[in-house]
């Protein structure tokens, strides 16, 4: 780890913790967004609009050259010159040596993301031409000095006041701080320029293979005037915008809008195919393709799917984390979940080393990305990369191969801890205050102990009383639930028991793997993969059953990643896969047994949290829903219940306890919003993250996992 | 039926983005509606029915000021440009214009009221059922730009409030207009 880089970085978002309007702004706007999308959306398929962005994206992906130079033909018999340009350099140079040569004073621009992937302007300028950026928000940033925080809405993290401010600088005179009159004022400064430039710069959304022309989905205007007035129209795209046929240019400008700013559709969408008229002649137009990383972005079997992205910009709307930081701190040129790959290949690993830490895993961006990336999953395979080249620090690096690996020293050193901790539990449950340098652990939530007799320990002792099971399931405990919340897996056995179903605990069980996964260290991950599988298929059960959505997600997906082309494995983490199931999805699609706790529960007004990977990852949200109604319980929802609650295991504890203290906050606030007295969920993370955050704000509100509701209907 | 259907999807959506659209019966109340929006310069670029109205001659003889050498000048300081559509689609308000000829883009970039000229016959579904035009569109010319235009010009990028008018016109106004031309390739 590089220790002046992660210093400047916590800077930055100490910065950003400062800014609360900032972040209340990031807020409102990300509610905002998600209405307006789903509006717009209302008449439209949108699962069947990505399958088939992504489709179209993959298509073009694996046949790279065979479209690349049917692109090139078109636009050249049309009249355009392309040029390709391996790297930001390239295009930068080439760009600025057409300016040079043409004599350009001043170069007027549209808004091009990828302009300031190469930083244009820059290059523009060492060749003494002025870049007038004219989009309104880029402008705003250009006066301003700094870069975008955000790809559709550069200037989003700016108020009008400051604009006011920049403006006044430009027209001599005092503006006021209304945004129409700001809006007007850009519309007369800049006017003038399109009509002096000498060249006109643009991106493009789209480039069609099939005719050689590009497409600009745009809302200002600013880009018809930059295509349309210069004499000299250079249009810099990177070469993943290249789509086969109109058709899939439809597709995209049908799905852009909506899950971009909620619009169906911009005010302008501009195809340009060729060198048009322009004045008494033609236009000069040249296509710079840029490449600066995507070929090496394509030969990547685990990112490649970076792709397929058309930059709307959604995943930086909903993400957590991006609400709370912004764009300068959560991001590099590109921002957000995406920025965060983008950036490592485009920009290097080293200037998404940081970012890379940042993401808290909610996968809030998987289901909004239009062009169906699991970005969640390619982030972890980063984490790994850059655990492999930097290391992933020396403490956890023992803890994570010398310790974890290693189940029984693992499991007795927490034994260990259960007695060490108790000056500072005082026998408590909880741990309100850790002494000394550990205290800020404990500033905003209160920890759990580790419970005196973990599950393991007690599990021979909890009596089954069942004649005739339906079925024997196995319980993966997870370590939370093992040694942090036993009475969770108590609870269980009651509910299960209740169902005819028998419970067992495999001993050999070890943690999931996710917080080494998590931390970059794939190797201690896989190794856990193999001790788990052994140890849940031993008795061959019905179903392997789990508390925590993380271990689930494990259990379904990551041991099958990680081993399908291990003949040893491979087939056993298809097994384990295919029978494991979180507890509440089990009574409710395997059993269809909500109905035997109808009305047994004393009524209570509760709320349900969606957590991050049950929701998103295991798709299972209705079922705990319909178990807590049919008990009685009358269930009442919080605002963005599905939202992160900020945990994130060691997010929350060691990288971005900050960023995770202030996402806990807002998820507190719906909670007492919602009027509820209990607060019901089924991962024992969260359990830990919201019971730690009430207490500590003494609030009087339950934290409950599902399954110990039902266990209490049944008293 | 159909057509009606689409007429009044078309100018709910339309108007959803913020275009005015009415209703036009002849020449002469296409020139009452540029008056009545301005008393400054007017750009008509060349097109097949304005031709076909002789619409220039008619805003001559009822005294509007037409921009008619140094189009680029002239459209910087025209306060209306009136163009037809090639076609359009409900299902987002959007009119379709094939740009190519630069007094064209001149005319619905620069001035601050763009008025189209449509015929409602030429109203299509939705953004699927005009690729097939676009494509006849590219076969037709080997260089060409296409515009969809939906609403007035806008911006969102000071706070994300919705400003109308930031570099291209600040009002669109549609003038749906029968028997004007059925054919989507001629504007
Ligand atoms: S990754 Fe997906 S959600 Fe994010 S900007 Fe790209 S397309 Fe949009």
């Amino acid at each position: 780890m590089n220790k002046v880089r992660a210093k400047e970085y916590q800077v930055r978002i100490d910065h950003a913790l400062a800014t609360p309007k900032l972040q209340e702004a990031l807020h409102k706007f990300g509610d905002a967004f998600l209405l307006a999308r789903e509006k717009a959306f209302s008449q439209y398929d949108f699962e069947a609009l990505r399958l088939a962005i992504a489709d179209c994206k993959d298509e073009v992906a694996a046949h790279r050259q065979q479209y690349l130079e049917q692109f090139i033909a078109n636009a050249e018999a049309a009249g355009a010159t392309v040029y390709q340009a391996k790297t930001a350099a390239d295009a930068n140079t080439y760009i600025a040596e057409l300016a040079k040569s043409r004599g350009v004073k001043l170069a007027v621009k549209s808004k091009s993301m990828a302009s300031e992937e190469t930083h244009l302007n820059n290059a523009l300028k060492g060749a003494g031409v002025e870049a007038l950026e004219t989009d309104l928000g880029e402008w705003i940033i250009q006066l301003a000095g700094q870069r975008p925080s955000h790809m559709v809405m550069p200037a989003i993290h700016m108020f009008k006041e400051e604009v006011a401010e920049l403006f006044s600088k430009v027209t001599g005179s005092e503006e006021p701080a209304e945004i129409e009159h700001l809006v007007q004022v850009a519309r007369e400064q800049l006017r003038q320029g399109y009509l002096d430039a000498d060249m006109g710069i643009t991106g493009a959304n789209i480039a069609v293979a099939e005719t050689g022309g590009i497409a600009l989905i745009t809302n200002e205007g600013n880009a018809r005037l930059v295509s349309t007035l210069p004499k000299i129209h250079v249009a810099l795209l990177g070469v993943e915008k290249i789509v086969p046929t109109l058709e899939d240019a439809a597709t995209i400008i049908r799905t852009l809008p909506k899950n971009a700013t909620g619009q169906l559709l911009t005010s302008y969408v501009t195809w340009i195919r060729g060198a048009v008229p322009c004045g008494d002649g033609d236009k000069e137009l040249h296509l710079v393709l840029l490449d600066n990383g995507r070929s090496a972005l394509a030969e990547s079997p685990q990112c490649r799917d970076a792709l397929r992205c058309i930059k709307c910009g959604a995943c930086a709307n909903v993400c957590p984390v991006y609400q709370t930081v912004g764009g300068h701190v959560f991001g590099h040129v590109y921002i957000g979940a995406i920025g965060i790959i983008l950036t490592a290949f485009f920009h290097g690993l080293d200037k998404a080393a940081e970012i890379v830490r940042a993401c808290i895993g909610c996968r809030a961006c998987v289901t909004v990305c239009p062009s169906n990336i699991d970005l969640e999953n390619i982030i972890l395979s980063l984490r790994e990369t850059i655990g492999h080249e930097e290391g992933i620090g020396l403490g956890k690096s023992i803890v994570f191969r010398k310790v974890m690996r290693n189940r029984k020293l693992f499991h007795s050193l927490i034994r260990a801890a259960s007695m060490l901790q108790k000056p500072v539990t005082g026998g408590q449950r909880t741990i309100r205050h850790l002494p000394l340098f550990f205290s800020s652990l404990t500033e905003w939530r209160t920890l759990p102990a580790v419970a005196e007799k973990s599950l393991r320990d007690q599990w021979q002792k909890i009596p089954q009383k069942i004649e005739k099971p339906r079925f024997k399931v196995a319980l993966f405990g997870g370590c939370a639930n093992d040694f942090l919340y036993p009475e969770l897996g108590i609870d269980l056995i009651k509910v299960m028991n209740k169902l005819d179903v028998e419970v067992s605990y495999p001993l050999d069980q070890n943690c999931c793997g996710v917080p080494a996964l998590y931390s970059g260290d794939k190797e201690t991950a896989v190794a856990l993969a193999e001790q788990n599988i052994a140890a849940m298929l031993k008795d061959d059960p019905d179903f392997v059953l789990t508390t925590c959505p993380t271990c689930t997600m494990a259990l379904q997906r990551d041991f099958v990643e990680f081993l399908k082309d291990n003949p040893v494995w491979a087939a056993r983490a298809e097994h384990l896969a295919e029978i494991t199931v979180d507890a509440a999805g089990f009574i409710v699609n395997q059993l269809g047994a909500a109905e035997v706790f109808k009305g047994e529960a004393v009524p209570e007004k509760v709320t349900y949290h969606d957590s991050c990977h049950l929701k998103r990852g295991a798709g299972v949200w209705k079922e705990p829903r319909e178990l807590l109604t049919t008990s009685g319980l009358d269930l009442v929802e919080m605002e963005h219940a599905d939202r992160c609650c900020g945990f994130g295991g060691s997010y929350s504890l060691t990288s971005h306890p900050d960023i995770s203290k202030q996402i806990l906050g807002d998820k507190i606030r719906d909670i007492e919003k919602s009027g509820a007295t209990c607060v019901a969920m089924d991962c024992p993370g969260c359990m830990l993250q919201l019971r730690g955050g009430l207490e500590k704000q003494e609030k009087d509100i339950r934290v409950k996992h599902t399954i110990e509701l039902l266990a209490e209907a049944l008293k | 039926m159909q057509e009606e259907r689409l007429v009044a999807v078309f100018s709910e959506s339309a108007r959803a983005v913020g275009s005015e659209v009415s209703i036009v019966a002849d020449v002469e109340a296409v020139v009452d509606y540029v008056k009545q929006l301005t008393t400054c310069l007017v750009m008509v670029p060349d097109f097949a029915s304005a031709k076909r109205l002789d619409l220039v001659s008619a805003l001559k003889a009822s005294g509007v000021a037409l921009v008619q050498e140094d189009l680029r000048q002239g459209a910087a300081t025209a306060a209306v440009g009136v163009t037809g559509a090639n076609f359009a689609f409900a299902a987002t308000g959007t009119v379709v214009l094939e740009s190519t000829r630069e007094d064209i883009r001149l005319a619905t970039t620069l001035p601050e009221h763009h008025v189209v000229l449509l015929d409602p016959a030429k109203i299509l579904e939705d953004d699927l059922a005009a690729v097939p035009h676009l494509r006849s569109f590219h076969q037709n010319s080997p260089r060409n730009y296409l515009a969809y235009i939906t609403g007035p010009s806008r911006t969102a990028d000071i706070e994300r409030v919705l400003t109308i008018g930031v570099h291209g016109p600040k009002q669109l106004h549609i003038l749906l207009f029968t028997g004007l031309s059925n054919d989507p390739l001629e504007m």
